[in-house]
């Protein structure tokens, strides 16, 4: 019999890629969730607690979809910077929105940890 | 000096960004560039060196790419609040100088609605004014044949399908500016589509 073979690590770090783009929507609305941020602010939070590392090029696109959805709202501040500051706030529909998503996501999280469980003390005996 | 020379290089490269935005409303292109300089200034944290200043831009991408990104990302919202025909028709537009399919996509569009419209137009004006509406076959010089569709003063040549221009110019009309509007929705889709995966 053929010796199953690993994935390779360039495949391996595609398919990391893709698991957090697939999460990247809703740490975004999960960031804003206590108070409102600016741009940077969100891209430093993302990294700093979740690991998410994106170009920086990246978030205004995706800010500017999920206003156009409704899901956040922006407002211009003078800041003490010297110069204004876009700030962003969930929206009650993005409010909404975030929690069923956190639902599903913790839903299916809690989904796979099972399957991984046995993984897990297979790797401990080896 | 350095001061002055940062702040130069900045407004350099959102210049470029600017210009890479055409097709957008002013008031949004002064939108996105306003943040994109706001964003910059954050990052240098007040050291207005040129060194900080090209950190500062190449984490935010090229002119080209941030344009892109913006631009297809405004563009989809756009056509997804409101897929009326001409919405799509104007997003293809902005779309259209951005890549080889966006300008394959924006000459097809108008190709295809200019067709239908033909075809509609030529349709309706039939029952009015039936010797001057049809679809004519004419001699060429050389003894092959061209084809003119439409409404003429003075149509020359043969006159081809008579009175089912109707039928044909109302059913045809409508089903190719049906397969346009679809066409331009999966377009700006699959350019957005394309600008995430490059930008990962």
């Amino acid at each position: 019999m053929d010796k199953p073979q690993a994935i390779p690590s360039d495949e391996l770090g595609k398919w990391e890629i893709q698991v957090r783009k697939g999460g990247l929507g809703l740490a975004v609305l999960a960031i804003l969730w206590p108070h409102r941020l600016y741009g940077l602010e969100i891209l430093r939070r993302l990294e700093s607690d979740a690991g998410l590392s994106i170009p920086e090029g990246t978030i205004y696109p995706l800010l500017s979809r999920m206003k156009a959805e409704g899901l956040v709202d922006s407002e211009w501040v003078e800041a003490d910077a010297g110069h204004p500051r876009k700030y962003y706030r969930l929206t009650d529909p993005g409010r909404a929105q975030v929690r069923q998503m956190a639902k599903s996501w913790r839903a299916f999280a809690q989904g796979l940890e099972r399957l991984l469980a046995p993984i897990d003390s297979i790797g401990d005996k080896t | 000096m350095s001061k002055d020379a940062g702040m130069a290089h900045l407004d350099c490269y959102l210049d470029q960004v600017r210009r890479n935005l055409r097709g957008l409303p002013k008031s949004e292109t002064d939108e996105i560039v306003a943040e994109l300089r706001a964003h910059a200034l954050d990052k240098i944290e007040g050291v207005l060196t040129p060194n900080q200043v090209e950190a500062a831009i190449a984490a935010l991408g090229s002119p080209r790419e941030v344009a892109r990104a913006n631009l297809t990302e405004r563009v989809a919202a756009e056509v997804e609040a409101d897929r009326s025909p001409l919405t799509v028709l104007r997003g293809v537009g902005r779309l259209m100088w951005l890549s080889l399919y966006g300008l394959f996509a924006g000459l097809a569009s108008f190709a295809g609605y200019g067709m239908a419209a033909a075809l509609l137009v030529t349709a309706a004006v039939k029952p009015f004014w039936r010797g001057h509406a049809g679809l004519w076959r004419i001699p060429e010089p050389d003894g092959g044949y061209g084809y003119d569709l439409g409404v003429s003063d003075a149509p020359r040549g043969v006159e081809l399908l008579g009175w089912w221009i109707i039928p044909i110019g109302i059913g045809a009309g409508l089903v190719l500016g049906w397969l346009t509007w679809r066409f331009g929705i999966f377009s700006v889709r699959l350019m957005r589509r394309s600008t995430q995966r490059n930008r990962g």
